[in-house]
Formats: C-alpha cells, sequence, structure tokens
C-alpha cells in the first residue's frame, strides 16, 4: 500500500534541483533549455479549464484583468463558449479564486512557447438552457440551472417560486405574472408568488 | 511583543475614533486643529481658501484659487520650520461630467518631523478652472520638482500652465496631433491618432558638441533620450527627451477595469518595484473605503516588500559594479541574490509580480515551515552581503569610479524633490515608511530599524546607503517572522464612496510611491494616477552629470537606479560637419575604459 504524503510534508520536502549545486562551487548555472526544470509546488502555471466541472457561469470572465478569459453566447445554436488564451494571460490566478466549482485548476506550466497559436487556447462549450414556454433559449447553461438547485436553500426556492420560473425566459417571467395579476385582481400578495402553479391563491 | 491592539489605543488607530465615514465631514476648526501648520497656512490664504475637507487620515486638502497656486505651493516648499517637505506629485483631472470644471492638484509631503508617522502628513491644494479656460499659474520657474508634472498635465489635458519655461512636449509621442488629450473624459481609452512626427529638441550652449546617448539608453531598461552637450570631454549641459514607453496605464485603468483588476496592471507598472505599486494601489483604495486589514495581512505585506527591497538593492550594485567594469562583483552581488528569488517564488508563486495582493489583504498565507526558510535565506544573504562588500569596497576600480562622482548638493536635491536612496545620500531625511501613516497597510511602526543618511552625495554615498538599507531590510525581515502575529488575511471591502480621493504610498528601494485614486459611481474608479520614484529623479540627472565626464554619465544616470540594459550603439554628431558616427558597443566600451585615466 502506498503510503501518503500530507501535502505540506510534500512541499516542505521539496527543494530545488539547482540549490544544491548553488552551495558548492562553481559552475552555478543550469543548462536550462537542455536540462529540465522543475518549478516549485506553490509555483503559479497557467491555469487550466477542467471541462468536466465547469459550469458555465462566467465568474472568472469577470475577475480576468487581462481579458485572457472571454465568454461568447450562440442563442441561435444554444451554445454558451468560454474560451481561454494563455497568449494573453498573466498568470495572476483571479479566476482560479473566483471559480465556485474548482473547475479553473492551477498547474506549474511555464514553457508554453508554440508555433502554432491554437495550442494556447481551450475552448469549453456548454449547451443552454432552453424555455419551458416558448422554446427559445435562456442567457444559462443548463449546468448552471442544476447548480443553483443544488446549492439554494429550500425555503428561497419557495419564496420565490423558482421551480416554476427558473426555465422561463425574461419576457415569459412578465408574461405569466401579468396573467396571473389579471386573473387574481385585488389579492394582496406579491406578484412572483403568484406564478406558482397550483397555488392556494 | 507589543500587541497591535495596545498600539492602537496608543495611537488612535487610523479612523477608529469617529466611525466609518464620518472622519471626512469634520468642521473646519478640528481639522486646523489636528496638525501643526494647517492653521498657519489657513491664516495666511483666508481670503483665497474656498474649502477644507480631511480625505482620510493624514490627507488634507485645501481648495485654492487658482492665481495664488504658486504662492501656496512656495509656502509649503519653503516653510523655515518644515526642513524635508516636499513637492510629491500633481495630478490633473477632468471633472466635466460633475461640475463641468477641470482640477488641478499638487500635493505637498509636510514633513513636520522626520521619521514621525503621527505628526506628518499630506497637503493637496486643489484648484478648478473652467471647462473653456483651463489655466493656472506656473510654479516650475521658481520650483524645478514642478517642470516636468506641469508638462504632463499640459500635454495629457491641455491644461495652460503660464510662464512655464520649458514648455515642450513631455509625455506624448511626437507623431500624437495637437489638441487631442488623451486623459480627457471624452477621449475613449481606444483612440490613437497618428500625424507628422515633430521634434522639439533644446538647442546646447555655444561652442559645445552633442553626445546623444539614446533612444535606448545604457542607464535605463526602458528608452530614454539623453543629449549630452560637452565640450572635449566634459559635460556642459544636458537634455532629455523620454516616456517612449507611455503606455496608457491610467487611461485603461480607468476606462475598462474594475477596482481589484486594476491592482494587477498596477503590479506590472514596473517589473522591479511591482509588489510596492500594488501595495500602494491597495492602500488607496483601502483608505477610501475605510477599512483597516486584519494584522497578518499587514505583516506579511511588509515582509514582501522588504524582500523585495533586498533583492533590487542586490542587483542594482550588481549593476552599479558591472557600470564601472568590475564584472566579478556584478557576478557574485547576482548569485548572492538568486535565493531570494527561489524564496519569494515559493512563498508567492512568482520570482516577480507576486501577485500576492488584494484589495483588503494578501491571497496567500505564510505557512509556518516557510518562516524557518525565510530567516535562512536572508541570514545566508546577509553572510555573504557583508563578504561582497568587504571585497567590493577595497577594489580600487569600483571605489576610484564612485568616489566624488555626480554630486547632487542638499539644495539641489531638495530643490527637485528627489526621493529615496538618492535624496538620502545627499543628506535629505525622508523615508515614506516612517514619515507618513502607513499604518493601515504595513507594519513598520511596530519594528525596529534606522534610516541610512549620508552627506557626501556623490555615486559611492548612494551605494552605502542601499547597502546599509540592505541590512536594515534583513533586520526587519527576522523581527517580522518573529512576531509575525495570526489570525485572517483578508477583510472584505463592501461598497466605496463616490467621488472621494485617498492618496496611498509606500517607499520603493527608489524612493516613494505615489498613487491617487478617485472613485467614481459603482464601484469604479473616477480616476488614477500612479507617480513612480524615477519620475522625481531623473530632472535631477541632469544636474548631477554637468561638470563630469562623458565616460561617467552611464554610471551618474544608472546610481539613481533606474533599470538598465546594455547599449547597442551611441551616436556621435560632429556639429562642424553634420557628420554622423556610430558606434558599436565594443568600440563605446574602448572608448570609455581609454577615459578611465583621464581624471
Amino acid at each position: 500500500m502506498a503510503e501518503t504524503v500530507p501535502y505540506s510534508e510534500k512541499l516542505k520536502k521539496w527543494n530545488r534541483m539547482e540549490a544544491g549545486r548553488f552551495a558548492g562551487k562553481a559552475p552555478v548555472t543550469t543548462l536550462y533549455p537542455l536540462a529540465d526544470v522543475e518549478k516549485p509546488p506553490e509555483y503559479r502555471g497557467i491555469p487550466h479549464i477542467n471541462p468536466e466541472k465547469c459550469i458555465g457561469c462566467g465568474a472568472c470572465v469577470n475577475a480576468c484583468p487581462p481579458n485572457a478569459l472571454i465568454m461568447e453566447w450562440d442563442k441561435e445554436h444554444g451554445v454558451k463558449r468560454l474560451t481561454y488564451n494563455a497568449a494573453r494571460c498573466i498568470r495572476c490566478a483571479r479566476c482560479i479564486e473566483v471559480c465556485p466549482t474548482g473547475a479553473m485548476e492551477p498547474t506549474t506550466r511555464f514553457e508554453i512557447a508554440t508555433n502554432n497559436k491554437e495550442d494556447l487556447v481551450e475552448v469549453v462549450e456548454h449547451k443552454l438552457a432552453y424555455c419551458e414556454e416558448c422554446g427559445e433559449y435562456l442567457d444559462f447553461t443548463e449546468r448552471q440551472i442544476e447548480y443553483v438547485k443544488n446549492i439554494l436553500p429550500k425555503d428561497v426556492f419557495d419564496a420565490y417560486a423558482l421551480k416554476d420560473r427558473m426555465k422561463l425566459t425574461q419576457e415569459e417571467k412578465m408574461r405569466k405574472t401579468v396573467e396571473k395579476l389579471r386573473e387574481t385582481e385585488g389579492i394582496p400578495v406579491s406578484a412572483f408568488m403568484l406564478v406558482k402553479k397550483g397555488g392556494e391563491e | 511583543m507589543v500587541k497591535t491592539k495596545d498600539l492602537e489605543a496608543h495611537f488612535e488607530f487610523e479612523c477608529k475614533a469617529c466611525e466609518n465615514g464620518r472622519c471626512r465631514k469634520a468642521s473646519l476648526e478640528k481639522i486646523l486643529e489636528e496638525r501643526e501648520g494647517l492653521k498657519e497656512f489657513y491664516e495666511a490664504f483666508k481670503e483665497n481658501v474656498k474649502g477644507c475637507k480631511r480625505m482620510t487620515y493624514g490627507q488634507y486638502m485645501f481648495v485654492l484659487d487658482r492665481k495664488v497656486l504658486p504662492e501656496a505651493v512656495l509656502w509649503w516648499h519653503n516653510h523655515p520650520k518644515f526642513k524635508e517637505t516636499h513637492l510629491s506629485t500633481a495630478v490633473g483631472t477632468d471633472e466635466r461630467p460633475l461640475d463641468g470644471k477641470f482640477a488641478y492638484m499638487p500635493f505637498l509631503n509636510v514633513q513636520v518631523e522626520p521619521f514621525n508617522m503621527d505628526r506628518n502628513y499630506w497637503v493637496c491644494l486643489k484648484t478648478y478652472m473652467p471647462a473653456d479656460d483651463p489655466s493656472f499659474p506656473s510654479v516650475a520657474a521658481k520650483l524645478p520638482a514642478a517642470l516636468w508634472i506641469e508638462r504632463e498635465v499640459k500635454d495629457l489635458l491641455g491644461f495652460k500652465p503660464f510662464d512655464h519655461p520649458d514648455p515642450r512636449r513631455l509625455i506624448l509621442p511626437e507623431d500624437w496631433p495637437e489638441g487631442v488629450y488623451p486623459l480627457r473624459k471624452d477621449m475613449d481609452y481606444r483612440y490613437s491618432p497618428i500625424r507628422e512626427p515633430k521634434t522639439e529638441y533644446r538647442e546646447g550652449p555655444e561652442e559645445t558638441t552633442l553626445v546623444p546617448m539614446g533612444p535606448v539608453h545604457m542607464g535605463i531598461e526602458e528608452p530614454a533620450h539623453f543629449r549630452l552637450f560637452v565640450k572635449g570631454e566634459e559635460i556642459v549641459d544636458v537634455d532629455y527627451r523620454g516616456f517612449y514607453s507611455h503606455r496608457g496605464i491610467e487611461k485603461t485603468g480607468e476606462g475598462r477595469l474594475t477596482y481589484n483588476q486594476i491592482l494587477f496592471l498596477a503590479e506590472r507598472i514596473c517589473g522591479i518595484c511591482g509588489y510596492q505599486h500594488s501595495v500602494s494601489y491597495a492602500m488607496a483604495v483601502e483608505r477610501l473605503a475605510d477599512v483597516d486589514i486584519p494584522d497578518r495581512a499587514r505583516y506579511i505585506r511588509t515582509l514582501m516588500l522588504e524582500l523585495e527591497r533586498i533583492h533590487n538593492h542586490l542587483l542594482w550594485v550588481g549593476i552599479a559594479a558591472h557600470m564601472v567594469g568590475y564584472d566579478t562583483g556584478f557576478m557574485h552581488a547576482w548569485r548572492i541574490r538568486e535565493p531570494v528569488m527561489w524564496l519569494v517564488e515559493r512563498l508567492t508563486g512568482n520570482r516577480k509580480q507576486y501577485g500576492m495582493n488584494i484589495v483588503g489583504g494578501v491571497r496567500r498565507d505564510l505557512l509556518d515551515y516557510r518562516n524557518e526558510e525565510v530567516l535562512r535565506v536572508v541570514r545566508q544573504i546577509r553572510e555573504e552581503t557583508k563578504k561582497f562588500l568587504d571585497i567590493a569596497l577595497n577594489t580600487n576600480t569600483f571605489i576610484k569610479r564612485a568616489e566624488g562622482v555626480g554630486i547632487l548638493p542638499y539644495r539641489i536635491a531638495k530643490a527637485y524633490s528627489v526621493l529615496g536612496p538618492t535624496a538620502r545620500a545627499s543628506g535629505r531625511k525622508i523615508d515614506a515608511r516612517l514619515d507618513q501613516a502607513t499604518k493601515s497597510a504595513m507594519a513598520y511602526h511596530e519594528v525596529d530599524f534606522k534610516v541610512p543618511v549620508y552627506k557626501e552625495g556623490d555615486v559611492l554615498a548612494r551605494v552605502l546607503v542601499r547597502m546599509d538599507e540592505l541590512f536594515e531590510s534583513i533586520w526587519i525581515v527576522e523581527q517580522l517572522i518573529d512576531q509575525m502575529p495570526g489570525g485572517d488575511i483578508f477583510t472584505p471591502i463592501g461598497k466605496l464612496p463616490e467621488y472621494e480621493e485617498a492618496l496611498g504610498f509606500t517607499e520603493a528601494h527608489r524612493g516613494e510611491v505615489v498613487h491617487y485614486v478617485m472613485t467614481g459611481e459603482k464601484n469604479k474608479v473616477y480616476r488614477w494616477k500612479v507617480r513612480a520614484p524615477t519620475y522625481n529623479n531623473l530632472p535631477a540627472v541632469p544636474e548631477m552629470l554637468k561638470g563630469y565626464h562623458v565616460a561617467d554619465a552611464p554610471l551618474i544616470i544608472a546610481s539613481i537606479d533606474p533599470c538598465y540594459s546594455c547599449t547597442e550603439r551611441v551616436q556621435f554628431v560632429d556639429v562642424n560637419t553634420g557628420k554622423v558616427k556610430v558606434l558599436t558597443e565594443a568600440e563605446f566600451n574602448e572608448l570609455s575604459i581609454k577615459n578611465r585615466g583621464v581624471f
């Protein structure tokens, strides 16, 4: 059975290969491009998107200072596209900090020179959810809606009638609210409560 | 061990005395009572003071008539009691979307008592100008420290300083059209027009030969163009043209980024003192939001700042050794420096551009076992640097070229508002770490250290000041590791107040870095102004060069610690024949070796 070493212990023991040589006499330099160089485990290399964990919320896009992460909507095909371009990345690792699902993964990779620019680009495509009433695509991905269903407390869900309203476009939501208001004129309940299917208005 | 809490009670820490937000609305009498000198100034300029405000702890703003602006600046600068007061920077703002006016505000660092952060303060003299006539009387003829900053607002905002002695273009490129002002709010940050280039070089004194150094300078990493007017070997006069790498960072920050994103842009202003810029910016925003960051975050910030200073000073002394032709020293200084880079790579995740800061704290905690690593590295550096200095300062190559060269007298250093080690080598007692209240963002008031000051003002003094500082930094690092408090490393910022201003500042290894932030609506930044220390030091370089040899010029320029890259060529223009001779690097080196024996 393999012995499990805690991560902090691993960090403690790690030492760079040059260090030993540095303590001795000359030569102190490394034949860098010819010799392999290992970066320490703490090193901030280029990040990598894990498509299995990504929900397409775009938190990383909002946080990214140099616009290395870009979000595009393709409503015709029902696709939300997250593009990461390592050539623009400044390796600040803000995306890793803000990602709610841990889909942005840190690496210690730093040698990204290439003669093909497409090697530097990562694209993740998400299916957009569609409206249950009119069939148009929403702004959110299916995974985003699943994620919200899992994390929101039940009372919030009930209070805002989210179960029924979640998968509707903005127009549908408004239309439904107005319809319900017309039906139940004069009842002092907040409008979005009324949309609830089979409610006891 | 002294707890921070005890000190807070003792010092009435920051804005704790009054509740959040209230401190900006203090009454006039109360504000004038707070610091020495404020009342005196108010009495002297009573008719022309239109308003008085405390921007934040230790930063006061007077709104003045524009006609008294020069007298007001000189009143503070030449105040007989506040000897080390200097004109730190000035900011021009396009406030037309707010109130239809332009604003211009010089900032003075008022030193009631050197190294006492509870008595010193910043004074901002704000003056409003109507939109159709953005002009103000210039102070530059009497105070050379204002030379560049007034040319800057002329270029970027279209202000007109009257009676400016040198109203040439400073920042914008030669091919930028007249009448387009990038920092005005009606210009989009992507707009970049090009016209026919028009150069404005100054004529030299009579019977001198021109020796251009540049456009890519041997002494500075960024391109800069020195034009030396020489008589034989002696430099008589100098003209400078720089800002070839002006990137419009301030405009990008205001136009596109959120306040947390600007932090990372600020860190990339400079490859050497990046963390200082990042801390200064974060400090300005924290001051605006009235947030005290946790103690542990303050200590980690201070630790990183000092580690940065250690490796920068070692880098610089290596370069100085290289400049005088003592390459063994250069190699050894850089070998000694390398473990610090490795250390910060493990502490923060990168050798430079640490990415360690966030507004409201730091992003990575210092794990316990790394404390030993930090101590091991700094102690090793102390031993090796001692050995290195022992050898270098006993090497004639080094001493003979550095001693008595590039002397900057105290008087000129004060007139040009020279900062940092360059100023301290000329006898000025300034150090922004202790001079101004850095309590909210750093922990310098909780550690013990000395600020070395030398009187000689030559290149050797600048070497010695930096080396003394290096040992003080190591001592600070040891204390910080010893006293490191526990707890959180981040506190949320919340909402920023709208249209408020504050300064953030640190003492970088070249001098004081100042960031001015004015907030806009919805947590955006309305105006962001960066003043790097070299901005104040470089105008004084022509004064240092006068009277010395061409061969000393690279060393003198490098002695204020701009970044250094090796020269490709030097162009000699013979004024009589107009013939241009381009020297290769080898020829230039030969020439400088040949001329070494002249003195």
